[in-house]
This record gives structure tokens, sequence and C-alpha cells, in this order.
């Protein structure tokens, strides 16, 4: 599907997905080895996103699995669906004495039934999660195990199978195996250590904040109302505060929100006031908030925004105040 | 090239990288795909493959830079001093001096040269400015790129001439340790046909860098291309020799610096046999507790969902007729516990005892982490995880992780530690925190542990001292105990051992 590592870049370039060399070599290697891709990363750098690039570069479908805390296997890769199968054997409940016809013995007629009785345990019944179905799917999709550091270690266990053979085991119907690999990309924030094991299976890469150049160019290419001047000094304010000792570092999503909601704005030029109006934007902590206006000269005379009170402006500190006092509340 | 890339594969095992077979094995496939036309390319390719922890590499570019070494002057200057630091460190030389400025001390430390060959791998070297030449030649120049290998080639091709040039500097080498083990200056005369060789290697190294040659195995097309070529590497051959024996220095795994310190400390802080014993079993005593806790909360299934495949199948006899359902409540199998263990000096006989509890802990619990302070904050779960429980500690407070003899100072640790790791804390999770609460005049930064406090199911401190003693001295413990919810005063297992039981016993 690919074959050059350049022409990799071309094509997640034209999905408007800007990559440096080492990205565009290593999804070159997973296509080629057949080797799913663990990138790691803070929040906000792209990592979801390369999977979604990457599928509609190549026209694959893409399946989602958001990993969770007690994500389980009835959730990632098959269930039974019993209501199914109970339904049907309300209805071809006459249908049995048919079937068996006329036997002599139970012992006949339990090894007639015997031969049916996969009827009930096929594929029919099966609910395919998204593991199964990037499995089945007779064109190669890209899987995308999103934020796997938020599931649990057993979790990790249960895939290994699949990681490495690119199949799965099903007690009751034996191994299925994908005739047609999927490229396979997980993603962590790493909140938690990943298995030595799940990590050998995969290509490792990490992708960090990008750099001025990068981060320029994905701003022209993702918010084009953003003039050059104003896009340079965005970014070097922005490679600025991430230089700071923050509890998070604005990424590129929030360079992203921030272009756009200057061109909202219509602010031609950075300067401190600006700053100040909008930095609900770009830091989502109190402490942070801060921090970056005493960074910015802007001084501590105006700390309203980094009072306790949710402004109500922003949502995310909304959401996080109350976060924190339900948290309390319910032990 | 498997040659050489295992070979990296050594190098980077030698320096606490993990590499698994399967990952040196993905790599060579990986080469084939993306060949080896360019060094950035063959750098990812590798990083991809072989590096799986974020931490590497660090470890693994530094050692790809001086591995696959392209940039001879300005990388080399920083490097260089890099390892004089670490020898001073280990303050015992690593390699023979032949100098003049080494005479008398010759015999001995040859002594250690042979110790340091065991070990001893050449490492190639590469100058891009003599390999320029072999671009034109077979004009498949990217190919050469990686071609730190190719001199290697050429040494191991052309044994007549390698032996050559051996004895001659071995020849050399005998005559200036002549020199060094007599009254310098007697027995040899110089200019006497040899030529003086800028060397400073021992005979040991020598023997390793033969070795090492003889035993590669490689391509006979390359060997042609490159024998034509050979007599003007052989030429530059004393240098190279050098700035091998050089990289090899580099390359070579770093001596642990703190064996010294761990063993002084060991002898201070190292319980007698009698005492060792007695705290084991009291920590079995513990472990078995906290075992028979766990089970218990594994057993019911009285309230929750119902759960349609378990209905259907306590219901068949009823003719799949459910009216008995079978309910399922999401459990909460095990305790998660966070660990902050205070290792500075003012508690360490009560921390080896802390953290063989935290060893236990860690093997019972699989949602337990471990982190030690003084001033910093540093994870150590892995030690535990990986290591015997001896070694672990042992490691912990080898100076390695962290700087283990400056004041506490639990003020910083508790930020750093809000900064860097409330992530990994979340509403179940348990805080317990191992300390005493001195903070050496330092400011107490309660509101840090208030926000980790905030981030937790509870949080609880353990500190050595009666309450009595808070106040005395530079104790914050009155500042820190009502952000806890609880405190527990523990001097003796016996006390550990209720307050471990209550810990797991309590309320999810």
């Amino acid at each position: 599907m690919f074959e050059s590592i350049e022409e990799v870049r071309e094509k997640l370039a034209e999905q408007e997905y800007v990559c440096d060399r080492r990205l565009a070599t290593v999804v070159y290697l997973a296509v080629k080895l057949d080797k799913p891709v663990l990138i790691e990363g803070p929040a906000g750098v792209g990592k979801t996103e390369l999977a979604k690039s990457l599928a509609a570069a190549t026209d694959r479908s893409l399946i989602r699995l958001q990993c969770y805390e007690g994500l389980d296997e009835a959730k990632a890769l098959y269930e039974w669906e019993y209501g199914k199968q109970l339904l049907y054997t309300q209805v071809l409940r006459e249908k049995i004495g048919e079937v068996l016809g006329p036997t002599e013995g139970l012992r006949e007629a339990a090894a007639k039934l015997r031969e049916q009785e996969d009827v009930f345990f096929s594929e029919n019944f099966l609910v395919e999660r998204p593991i199964l179905q990037a499995i089945t799917s007779e064109t190669p999709p890209v899987l995308l195990l999103d934020e796997i550091d938020r599931a649990d270690e057993e979790f990790e266990a249960f895939l290994l199978e699949f990681l490495s053979d690119y199949q799965v085991s099903i007690p009751e119907i034996g191994t299925v195996e994908a005739e047609h690999p999927p490229v396979v990309i997980l993603t962590s924030n790493r909140t938690r250590e990943l298995s030595e094991a799940l990590k050998r299976r995969c290509l490792h890469l990490q992708i960090d904040y990008p750099n001025p150049e990068v981060e320029l160019e994905i701003v022209r290419l993702k918010a084009p109302g953003v003039g050059d001047a104003l896009a340079k000094e965005l970014v070097e304010t922005i490679q600025d505060i991430r230089t700071l000792d923050l509890r998070k570092s604005p990424s590129i999503g929030e360079t992203l929100d921030w272009a756009r909601s200057l061109v909202v704005l219509g602010a031609p030029s950075i300067d401190k006031d600006l700053i100040e109006e909008t930095l609900s934007v770009i830091v989502k902590y109190d402490r942070d908030a801060e921090k970056v206006l005493a960074h910015v000269g802007a001084g501590p005379e105006r700390k309203d925004i980094g009072q306790k009170e949710p402004t109500g402006e922003n949502p995310h500190e909304a959401m996080y105040e109350m976060h924190r006092s339900t948290h309390k509340h319910t032990h | 090239m498997d040659t050489v890339i295992n070979d990296f594969v050594q190098v980077l095992r030698r320096h606490q990288v993990r590499v698994s077979p399967a990952e040196s094995l993905d790599a060579l496939h990986a080469l084939e795909q993306t060949g080896l036309g360019e060094r950035g390319v063959v750098r990812d390719t590798l990083r991809t493959t072989l590096v799986k922890n974020t931490d590497d590499i660090e470890t693994f570019d530094r050692l790809f830079d001086l591995y696959f070494s392209l940039r001879p002057t300005a990388e080399k200057r920083t490097a260089k001093l890099d390892v004089h630091d670490h020898d001073h460190d280990e303050g015992q030389p690593t390699s023979m001096e032949f100098g003049e400025d080494a005479e008398g001390e010759a015999p001995d430390s040859e002594e250690h040269s042979h110790e340091d060959s065991e070990n001893t791998e050449f490492r190639r070297h590469f100058d891009e400015d003599k390999m320029r030449p072999s671009d034109d030649i077979h004009g498949e120049a990217d190919k050469m790129r990686l071609s730190m290998f190719s001199q290697e080639l050429i040494l191991n091709r052309k044994p007549g001439a390698l032996d050559q040039a051996l004895q001659r500097i071995t020849h050399q080498l005998k005559l200036r340790r002549a020199r060094g083990m007599f009254s310098p200056g007697d027995l040899v005369t110089h200019g006497d046909g040899g030529q003086e060789l800028p060397l400073d290697v021992s005979a040991a190294d020598f023997q390793g860098l033969v070795d090492h040659l003889h035993d590669l195995e490689v391509d006979e097309s390359l060997i042609r291309q490159l024998e034509e070529q050979s007599e003007e590497i052989l030429r530059g051959l004393p240098q190279l020799i050098e700035q091998m024996v050089e990289r090899q220095k580099q390359l070579e795994k770093k001596k642990d610096d703190s064996a010294l310190m761990r063993r002084s400390l060991r002898k201070i802080f190292d319980y007698s046999p009698a005492e060792q014993r007695e705290t084991e079993a009291a920590i079995r005593r513990i472990a078995r507790q906290i075992h028979g806790a766990k089970t218990r909360r594994l057993k019911q299934d009285r309230t929750g969902h119902i759960s349609v495949p378990h209905t259907l199948r306590r219901n068949v006899r009823y003719g799949g007729i459910p009216f008995n359902p079978v309910l399922r409540r999401h459990h909460e199998k095990r305790p998660r516990v966070v660990m902050l263990c205070d290792v500075s000096m003012s508690t360490r006989n009560m921390s080896r005892f802390w953290l063989h509890m935290v060893y236990q802990m860690q093997s019972l619990f699989s949602k337990v982490r471990t982190f030690v302070f003084v001033a910093d904050v540093a994870e150590v779960t892995q030690f535990f995880e990986d290591s015997s429980m001896d070694r672990a500690v042992d490691q912990v407070f080898s100076g390695r992780v962290l700087d283990a003899d400056v004041n506490s100072d639990f003020g910083k640790a508790a930020e750093q530690f809000r900064n860097e790791y409330l992530p990994s804390l979340n509403h179940r999770t348990t805080l317990v925190i191992l300390g005493d609460g001195r903070n050496n005049g330092k400011p107490p930064k309660a509101e840090a542990l208030e926000e980790i406090a905030h981030h937790v199911k509870q949080t609880i401190w353990i500190t050595p001292e009666p309450k009595w003693g808070w106040t005395l001295g530079s104790c914050d413990m009155t500042l820190y105990e009502p952000l806890c919810d609880r405190v527990e005063v523990v001097r003796s297992v016996d006390q550990l051992a209720s307050v471990a039981e209550e810990l797991v016993k309590a309320r999810v």
C-alpha cells in the first residue's frame, strides 16, 4: 500500500496530517511488517489523529476501540447473543421433533441432536466487537485501540494473542484468524507503564510536542484563517509557554483552538491583554494560568482567572471543579 | 549486517536497555524493508523496533551516535569529557597507560585493563573523510554510509597486513612497557627504526580486537570492493585503533560507582540475622492477613445488574423463563495503593523495614506503585517487581535513583509528586505515606498534599514518631495531619500489622 517512506509522508500530508520522517518511517514499517504500532506521548499531540489520517489516506475503514477501566473481552472482542439464542430455541422447539424424526432410544436422539448443536454456537449468534470485526473484515481496516493505558493490565494480556498473530481464540468455535492483517495502532498517555510483553510485540513511537516549524505548518493547514505573521507569533508564544514548568502544557489541540479563537476575535497580533483574555483556551489549570501570566508579564494584579471559582467561560475548568467536589463526596 | 546489529544489541543490553531476541529479529526484518540508505531512517528503524521504553530513548540515541559514529570531532569532545568524569568517579584507571607519565604504575594498571577487557569488544570507527574515496570507487555511496564495519572487514580479509601492523604496534608497546618497568629511558632509544605510534592501549585490548575481527563473517562481494582501498585504511591504522579503544571505553557498561557507598550503608543499617528473621516472620504474618482480607471481598453477587448469560444458564431448568435472575456487581477486586516512602537519613532505619513491607505489598496487590523520596521523588515500583527484595532495597539506597543523602524535604517531594504523578492517582487509590514529616525548616507546601489528597480515596500517613514528638524540632506533622484521613504511629511490627489489616478492610 505504501512503496516508500516518502509516500507515507505525502499521503498523510494529503489528509492534512503533518509528520516528520521518524513517524513516517514507523508507519511505513508497520504496514510492511504487519506489526502493531504503540504510540506514546502527552495528550493532544495527534496520536489518535494519526490513525484517522492513516485510515483516510489508505482508503480503509477505521475501527476504534476506546479503552477504559473495566473493559473486558465481551466489549472488545465478541459476545454471545443470548437473547437471540433463546429466541431461536423457543421458535425452533417444534422443529426439533421433526429434525430428530423417528429415533430408537435416547442415545440415538442425543447423537442426532449433537449433529445440530453447532447451530447454536455459530457465528450467527456472535456479536462482533471491534477486535473481531477487524479480524473478520474483508478489507483490512485500521484498528485504533485508543488509550490502552486506561484498560486493566489483564486486558493487555488478553490482547497479546491478537497482536502477535492477528488471531483470537473463541472456545466454542475455535481460532479465528485474520486473512488480511489489519493495521493496528495503540495509543497511550502513559498514565501507567504498559507491560513488557505488549511493548515487545509493537513498534514503539514516542510523539512529543512538535518543533516550531512543524507546528507552524500544522496551524497553517488546520486553521487557515490565521495570517502568516500571527501564526508565527502564536506558535512562538506557545513554544515559549511550553518551556514553563506547567502541570499540563498546551498541546497542538490547544494551539489550534487558540488559533481559531483568535480568528473569531479578529485579533491582529498577540499582546499581553489578549493572552490574558484567551488564556483559558490554552491553559486548563488555575495554577498554570498564574504561571503563564507571570511569565508573559501581565503580572498578578488581575488574578480572577486564578480563582477557585469556575469562571464559566471555560467548560473544562468548570468540569474539573465539579469533578473534584463530587469525588470527595462519594467517599 | 546481522553481526553488526546483534553486536549493537549487545551494547544496548549492557546499558540496561532490555532488548529481546524477537525484537532484534524485528529490527533486521525492518532494515530489510527500509534499506541502509539513510542514516536517519536506520536510526528511526532501530529505535522503533528495539527501544520500547521512553526513558531508554536517550541512551539509545547516545549509543547510536557512538556506535555508528559519523561526526568525529565535535561530538567526540563532549563524549570524552563524560568518560573522564566517569573514570574519575571510579578512581581507577580503566586502561593501561604506556606514556611517559604512567611509568611507575604500569604493572599494576595492566591488571585492571585485563579485567576490563573481559567484556570488551571492539567498536569500530568510521571516519567520514577517510571513507569518501570509497564512495567514488563503487558508486554505492549510500550503502557505505553505515560502513563503520567496512574497515573491520578489510582488517579481517587481510590478515597478513593486520598481523604486520599489530606486530609493529605490540613491539612498540613492549618496548615502552619495558621502559616503564625499569628505569625510564635506559633500555630503549628512540628512533631505532620503529616509528613512534601514538597509542595508549593495552595488549589485552589488542587481543580482544583481533579476536573480534576474526569472528566476523562478511559478505564476499563487499570485501572485494573494499580491498581496493585497504591500503589507505591501513595507513591510518594507529589512529583508528586508538579511536576504537576510546570508543570502546565510552560504550562500556557504566560501572556501578555506588558499590562502595552501598557497602558502607549496609554495614550501618544491616539487621542482625535474628532481627531479620523476626521482621520477615512479622511481614509474613501481615501478608497472610492481607491475603485473607483479599479473598473475602471477592465473594458476593447480591446486588448489581442483571447478567443475561448467567440468568439464562441458571434458568434452563425452568425452560428458559427467567424468574430467577442473577445479579452481578462490578467488584473492586484489590485495593490500589500508592506508597510514598521517605528514605532520608532521619528515618533510614525505619525505611529499610518499610521497604520490606512495601515489597510484600507489591507482590500481593497488583496495583501498588511505590515511590521513594528524600527531596526528590522517584518511582521504584519496577525495582521491586524485577529483583529480589534485598537487591531492590539496595538499589533504592544506592543513590542512583535519587540523592539519598540530602536533608529530607517533604514539601518539595509532595509538590513534585503532584506535578508528575497525579495521573497515577484516582478516587479508588489509597495513598500511604511513610515518613516523619520533618522538613528541616523548608516550606511544608501543605497545599500540594491537599491537592493530592483530593484525588485519592484516602490518605494514610504512617510516622515513626509518637504524637507528642511532632511539636519538637522542625516537624510539620501538625500541618499535614488534618489533610490525611488517618495518621498512624508505627514503630513496631505489631502496630504495623493492625494498620495493614485496617487498610485492607477499608470500605470501598
